[in-house]
This record gives C-alpha cells, structure tokens and sequence, in this order.
C-alpha cells in the first residue's frame, strides 16, 4: 500500500507524505474504520457517491465535531475497492470472492467502470499470451451462427432463434427469443443492444437484449419491392452498415445508418441490379469492414460457380457513395478478408492455396496485387485448402483460423538496411500457432472476436464459446 | 445529532445505527437494514429494544458469526453473496429461521422465470431408496415437490431439500395430490380408493371411496386422476369393469358431497378421465382420456361445471368435431389455467394445437407452425409425447427430446396495438442430444419456476431451471 494517494496521480505536485490534515477522510463500514484521502475517493469517479464524500466540508477533520460517514455495508469487500482505489490494481485478496459479489457491491458505490478497467481493459490484450482459459456453455441443441462483442468484453451469441448475451465479467446471461430461424449476422452495438440479420429473413432488427423486444426494423427498398435479407452488417462509431439482398435475389446494396441518429438512413452505397449477365453484380457483400483511418468502407463478396471462386473486394467513400479501390479475384479468390487499421493492410486467406496474403494500404494504386506470405505454388491448388477459413484483426496482430487451429500473424519491424542484407521483403510479416497442444486442432472454428482483453471463438457441432485470455489477467 | 447526509448517499442516516455483536464478532448496521427482514423477525425486534440506547451499546446474539455475516449481506443488498456457498443451504435455512428472517431467505434462492429456451439442469432429485418416481406433484407452486416412489411420499421443499418421507398402505401410488399445505391425497392403479395422508406424521387421515347402494358392482374402485379447487377435491375413480364417474370431495371435512359425469367406460369415449384439471378462473373442470391400442390414439377432452354438473363443451378423437386434421388423434393434452387454453400434442404428426376455452366451437384447434426446418419431424409413425403449459410457455416432451415452444415478443408498436389469437411461436430444445438419451419423458410439471421432468424407469426427477449465472467453466 502506498503511504499517500498522491503517488496515484501525475498531476499532483505535493509528493512529499507530509499531508495536510483535513485530506484524510475517516468512513465508518459495517462497523470497521476505514481511513483514506480525498484524492483516493476522488478516483472513484464524479459518478460515484464515494467522491462526493471528499467534496463535503464537513466530513473532514477541520470541523470541531468529526462526523465519521457510515455505510450499511460488507467492511470486506469495501476494503478491497479502497486497495483498488488507492493502486489502481485488485489486490490478491480479492480472489477470495467471486467476482460477481464485487461487482454488486461496486455497482452499490457506483465504482463499475474502476473495477472494469482493471479487469476487462482492451488495453491489456496480449496476443502472445493468449490461451484457452474458459468456456461459456449454451443451453438447448444449437450451435453459435454468429457472435459480436463490445469493447470491453461483453459478448452477444446467437444461436438458432436465441441470442444469449454475456456482461463483460461473462458471469451473468441473458437469452431472448427472436424471430429468425438463425441469426446469421450479429453486431454489438452495446452491451444492451445489438443489430441483426439473417439470409432467410427480411429486415435488419435492432434488438434490445435485455428485455428482449425488438427497437426497430430497418428494410431497404429495393426497386422490384421484394423483401430484403441481411447479408452481412457492420459498424463504426458513428454509423451502421448493412448489405441487403432483394428477396428475390435480383438487386442489392450496402445502407449506411447513423447510429447516434436514431438509425436513420445517411447514403445508399454499392446498388447492384442484375440486368445484364455481369456476374459480379449478382454478388451482394458478405463482410463489411470500416478502416477508420482511412475514413473507407470494405466491402467483399464471393460468388462460387462451376469456374471456381470469383470476388470481389472494394473499398467505398462513404461521403461520395464512390469506389475508391478495387480488385477482382479469379485466380485463388479469397475465403475471407480483413483490414487492418493499425497495420495499414489488408489480408485475405485465399480459398485454394488456404494461405495467407495481404496488399499494403499505404501506397494503394489499382496495379497493386496480393503478396503471398506462405507458399504462392499452392495458389493454382484444386483442392481449396482454405474453404471456411476466417481471418480477423485485432489491435497489431492479424488472427486466421485454418480448420480447428488458429494462426497468429504480426508483423516484425526491421529496418530498411537489414531487410536488404537478409532478403526480406518489403514488409515482415511472422506466423505462430496460438494454443498449447492439448488446445490445437478441434472442430472447424466457425466464428472469431475480440473484446476487452480476450478472445472468443466458436466451434462447428459445439454449444459454448471458448474463451481466450492471458492466464495472467483471469480473475 | 445534524444532518450531514448529501442527498446522494444512499442508506447512511447516522440515527437508527445498531451495534450487534454476534458470538464475539461486532457488526454495525442500520434499523432499516434489520427490519427489512420483515417487522416479526428476531432481528426487528431486537433493534426495537436497542432504539433507546447509545451508540456504544451492542446487543449480544449467541450465534455463529460467519452466518450472520451471510444473512447481513443478503439484508443489505437483497441478494445472498457468494460466501455462502461455503454453508449447506439447510445450515442458512435453519439460521435464517432462527434470526426470523426465513421469507428473504427463501425469496433470495428461489429461481428466477422460468424461460425454456435458457434453461440447464441444475440437479436430480433421487430418494434414497426404490428411486423410481410413480407419481409426483409440484402444485405448491412455490418449487416444492412432493414425489411418490414405491408407498412412500418424500416431501421436498422449495430450496429442494428433502424434508420427511412418510409410508403409506398403498404399494403403488400411481396419483398424488397436495390438497392442504399437509394433507396429501393419494390413489393407486393397484388399491380401491382415495386416501388422505398427514405428509409430515404419516397418519392416515381418511379416504374416499365410490359406492352405489343401487348398483353392486360399483366397488373396490379405484383413484385415477385428482385435482382441487380451494373448497373441493375431485377425483376420478373407475371400476373392474370400466365403469367411472367424478366424485368431487369437501376439501374441510373430507367427504364425498356429489358425483358428475358418471359413465358406462366401455368405449375410449366413456373411458376414465386419465388427467384432471380445474381452473381458476372460469371455474371449469377438465377431464381428458387418452387411451392407445393397435390402431393408434383414441381420447376426448370434457368440460364440466363443477356447480351444476353439466358438460360444457366436448370433443373426441378420432371422430367428433370438424376436425382439420383427419387421422391425427392427440397424444396428449394439457390445460393452462392462468391463461385459459387448452394444448394438445398430436400422435402421429407431432404437432401441436392451442384451443382458447374461451371461444370453444366444433374445431378450435390452432396448429402452431414453425418456420425453422432443422427440427421438422420426419416419418409417420406413431409418437408417445407429453405436454405442458407452464409459464406461456408449452413443453412438449418426445422421443427425441424435450422442446419448448415460447412466443416472441411482441414489437413495440406505438399505438399498443396486439396481434389478436396465439402470436408466433418459436420452437427450441430444452435438453441435449445427451439428455434425450436418458429415456422417454413420462411426465412433465412446472412448479415455482422449475420445470420437474420425470423419464420412464429412471431413478429420480430431473430440476430444470433458468438463471442468469452464466456457469463458466474453466478449462486452463
């Protein structure tokens, strides 16, 4: 324990222990007295009733008649938030009790978020120690169709016509009942809400998860005035984008919505009808990725014909509704594709060869082609080694599932001289097999994501989601 | 004392502080935390005595410390901490009654809503000896249950632990039900009668049985289905030959006051009436008959006014109705009572039906469709499947498992405006492939938000519960 709170805080010049007597604050808990200082109950946040505690005059010992506050509450579990407080770390002792017990009392003293970010911080995500740490069972038959997480870690599961969503600590559920017969595409849009869509079924629901109505129906009106399908939905912070299909399968299209607006519908981008016998307008997008960085929209989608596999991939102006890139795949079209933010490139995992390739976003010219980083003889393969394959991005790494194993690729800095001296290429990127042993291969890994400082993967044929940690930060 | 309370501070009014201490340990708490464990409890009372007093004063309780630090918290914040786990829920109950604050207790443990499509198996409840479950009853409605194996009667209480077995002077009980809080009414396939047992003494309190001073066959007739309304019991017995009728019984004096729908049994229409249901609410009797042979399903459902005796409404299959579905007898028939509907699970389709006893007419039946094809049933054979209503919910049980069917909320429409008739309903399996494999579901009940499902020839009864815990496993 630190002799002053100040230690806490940059920003505080005094740093000697010499404390004026008026900052330190008695409080009386279920009959035990705790002492501290302003500074550390300050900490607790403006929303928390903690810090207005130190706010109050007459708490502090200057007043001739102290009055030492008193909570009706548990003195232990107090004791522990005061460590918390004070460190910004939960002591050991914490484990002592179950992290669901911390939470309603820290939900009592309105210190949640400090709690959260010290348990379930994205910042504290380390791809290379991840491992296999728990599962989250699913009651009834059906097996995940899609899952979406939130920033800090809470994450919704949908499976058959439920969606089960687990709080960020993943100790409390809750399953509602929609009207899909699958929920093909989930996306968290809160820890409360979130927006789905199947290929069977017309509209995009927002629904509320919580008490289990849906908010809204979103639907595109499509020129044949057929239903629409939800093929894939993605998300920024400000907007929500869905690809509709037409029920009949003639027209499709990529809405954008603005999310702080009540939904309501921004621009119509990617508007496809089939009138010709051009196949790639038959192919609605299948994944929609928002590069912040670049302010563009990714948009792939794949068409499997007796030819083979053939795709396309485009980044959108979202301002302008104009393609501002694209490449057409024919020769070992991708399976999935992913762009990375933080890395400036884009990867897919191509279907034939099941290897991983990627185009740098920095320098993008309509010349540019896929880099292989595994063995590009495979691409002219047959045997479509990289069918179902998932890639995804996670703050600097970039993770792609090959069956039941999980690939880890992040990239090695090296400077420019070393790369000539040891024939590296322009850009190093590095492979690792995530998992212990007994961890690898399983059933086909059907669904990938992040939040707060895990990963969740679900399994073909397996009723949980696996969740992945380092073992260092399990509570 | 003044007032340095911000409006912000939840549950600190420095007046009301009380100072307990418990086998040595000091706890200080408020009078409104001590008395929100109801105004008769121990603990109120003692914090009325103590109201006078200083501060420094501490009232003594000569009990455990580690337990009453458990029962503080579930006073504080309405919710039992998980430190409790270290304590057998019987070791809290027990506590809890002595600090008089058992009902918080009891609310603190009870399961939350019942919801089918989130629902696990929490536990098996297996008596120690003859575990083979003949009848059992979950009427209590507060998740109690009372089960019958072999002429025992093993009562389990609301936190599902095992409160007395009583030995009857029956072999088999083949109907049981709790018609007081501690008179249980049993019969038996294989005894004459209907006979009230003390559930907590074992002493045989008296029985019913059917005589006809005009008609000497009518004896040694047997108890088949029973059910209660708050003043009556109505039972239905049948004779060697088939004969049968309704006795409905005084619930305070435990005598036969009348008799309805006595008839000849020698058809599946005049059969025994196999289940028995009154509702609340219209004051109706339901009485059903299902019986299967060579060719497949026959039965009738009969409505009665208990008052008068009179058949309300009635239907038979196969035969009777404008039936929509030729050919397709019910298996099964179950009664909602808090929502007025009847539902029945057909034999040879599997579907299943909703009827509003509201609007009864020649065919009221409405099939529920679901849109979902993974669990369409193939083949054409002949089915055994259960149903039961419980929660707006409808739990079939087949051979291949236990699925529930539960309504989708309705959308939120600004105008309030309700779909009129059943909403859509979704269908989802309650179990696992490996539940299934257990056995065949015999009988389902809900109770106290648990689903109890008892399997042909398995030991025990299976707790199904919903819950918000999410049960993580680790598997580092």
């Amino acid at each position: 324990m630190p002799p002053f709170a100040g230690s806490m805080n940059p920003s505080q010049d005094s740093h000697e222990p010499k404390l004026e007597s008026n900052s330190i604050i008695t409080i009386n808990v279920g009959g035990q007295l705790f002492q501290t200082t302003k500074q550390t109950l300050a900490l607790a946040g403006p929303k928390s009733f903690l810090s207005t505690i130190s706010d109050d005059r007459s708490f502090s010992f200057s007043s001739s008649q102290p009055h030492v506050p008193f909570f009706d509450r548990d003195p232990e579990l107090f004791s522990i938030f005061l460590s918390l407080l004070r460190t910004g770390n939960l002591p050991s002792t914490a484990k002592a009790f179950d992290l669901q017990d911390l939470i309603f009392e820290a939900h009592f003293y309105g210190i949640e978020s400090v709690l959260l970010n010290s348990i379930s911080n994205p910042s504290q995500f380390e791809p290379f120690t991840l491992e296999k740490s728990m599962l989250l069972p699913l009651n009834g038959r059906e097996t995940p169709s899609s899952i979406s997480t939130t920033p800090f870690g809470s994450v919704h599961v949908a499976h058959g016509s439920k969606i089960t969503s687990f709080d960020w600590s993943l100790t409390r559920k809750w399953t509602v009942l929609t009207r899909f017969a699958a929920v093909d595409s989930l996306v968290a849009l809160s820890p409360v809400l979130a927006a789905a869509g199947a290929t069977d079924f017309s509209g995009l629901q927002i629904i509320d998860l919580q008490k289990g109505f849906v908010r809204k129906i979103l639907n595109w009106d499509n020129s044949t005035k057929s239903g629409s399908t939800v093929q894939a939905i993605g998300n920024s912070n400000e907007f929500l984008f869905t690809s509709f299909e037409s029920s009949r399968r003639n027209s499709n299209s990529v809405m954008v919505y603005d999310l702080l607006g009540d939904f309501r519908p921004v621009i119509e981008i990617a508007q496809n009808e089939i009138y010709g016998a051009e196949i790639d307008s038959a192919v609605p997008a299948t994944k929609l990725n928002w590069v912040s960085s670049y302010n563009l929209l990714m948009t792939s989608g794949f068409h499997s014909g007796p030819s083979g596999v053939s795709g396309n991939i485009k980044l959108w102006d979202i301002k302008s509704g104009k393609v501002a890139w694209e490449v057409k795949e024919n020769v070992d079209c991708f399976s999935d594709v992913t762009v990375s933010d933080n890395l400036s490139a884009m990867f897919k995992v191509g279907v034939n060869s099941g290897e991983v390739f990627f185009i740098d976003l920095r320098s993008l010219s309509s010349d540019k082609s896929w880099v292989c980083l595994g063995d590009d003889r495979k691409m002219m393969n047959v045997k479509k080694e990289g069918l179902g394959c998932k890639i995804e991005n996670h703050g600097n790494q970039v993770f792609c599932s090959k069956g039941g194993d999980l690939e880890l690729w992040s990239e090695v800095l090296v400077d420019a001289s070393t790369k000539t001296q040891d024939w590296l290429g322009d850009r190093v990127f590095r492979r690792n097999l995530m998992g212990k042993s007994k961890d690898r291969g399983g059933s086909k890994i059907t669904n990938l994501s992040f939040g707060g400082n895990k990963m969740f993967i679900t399994r073909k044929d397996e009723q949980f989601v696996e969740v992945w940690q380092s073992s260092a930060r399990g509570f | 004392m003044e007032c340095w309370d911000p409006n912000n501070v939840p549950e600190t009014l420095p007046n009301g502080r009380i100072k307990l201490n418990v086998g040595g340990k000091l706890f200080e708490t408020t009078a409104s935390t001590v008395r929100s464990g109801g105004s008769e409890s121990l603990l109120a009372a003692l914090s009325n005595r103590s109201a006078g007093n200083s501060l420094s004063d501490s009232v003594f309780i000569d009990r455990d410390p580690e337990i009453f630090s458990v029962l503080l918290s579930l006073l504080r914040s309405n919710r039992l901490p998980t430190t409790a786990r270290r304590f057998s829920k019987q070791e809290l109950l027990d506590e809890s009654l002595y600090y008089g604050i058992d009902s918080v207790f009891r609310t603190a443990i009870s399961p939350p809503p019942l919801s089918g499509i989130d629902a696990s198996l929490v536990s098996t409840i297996k008596p120690a000896s003859d575990g083979v479950v003949s009848a059992f009853t979950a009427a209590a409605d507060d998740g109690s249950i009372l089960i019958a194996h072999a002429g025992q009667i093993s009562n389990y209480d609301c936190s599902l632990v095992h409160s007395s077995s009583i030995r009857t002077h029956l072999d088999v009980i083949s109907s049981i039900r709790r018609v007081w809080p501690d008179i249980t009414a049993v019969g038996s396939e294989a005894a004459a009668g209907l006979h009230f047992y003390n559930s907590s003494s074992g002493r045989h309190l008296g029985s019913a049985h059917w005589t006809d001073p005009s008609d000497p066959r009518i004896y040694k007739s047997r108890a088949v289905a029973i059910s209660d309304s708050p003043d009556s019991v109505f039972a239905s017995f049948d004779c060697k030959h088939g004969e049968n009728t309704i006795l409905i019984i005084d619930k305070s004096t435990l005598k036969i006051v009348s008799e309805l729908g006595r008839q000849s049994g020698n058809a599946a229409k005049s059969s025994v009436p196999g289940k028995l249901t009154w509702t609340p609410e219209m004051n109706i009797l339901v009485g059903s008959a299902v019986t299967c042979g060579a060719f497949g399903y026959a039965g009738y459902i009969r409505l009665w006014d208990p008052r008068s005796g009179e058949v309300v409404w009635e239907t038979s299959e196969p035969g009777s109705g404008r039936s929509s579905r030729f050919g397709d007898p019910f298996a099964d028939v179950d009664v909602d009572s808090d929502e007025s509907t009847l539902a029945k699970v057909c034999s040879k389709s599997g579907d299943l039906a909703v009827a509003d006893m509201r609007k009864l007419g020649d065919d009221p039946w409405i099939y529920l469709e679901d849109p979902s094809t993974g669990m369409r049933r193939v083949g054409s054979s002949w089915e055994e499947s259960v149903v039961h209503c419980y929660r707006k919910q409808l739990f079939v049980g087949r051979t291949k498992g236990l699925e529930v069917w539960s309504r989708t909320e309705e959308r939120e429409f600004d105008g309030g405006e309700k779909e009129c008739g059943f909403g859509e309903y979704r269908r989802n399996y309650v179990d696992k492939v490996e539940d299934a494999e257990r056995g065949m579901i015999r009988r389902i009940e809900g109770g106290g938000n648990r689903l109890f499902v008892c399997r042909e020839n398995v030991e025990g009864i299976e707790v199904w519960e919903s819950s918000n815990f999410s049960g993580t496993v680790s598997v580092l």
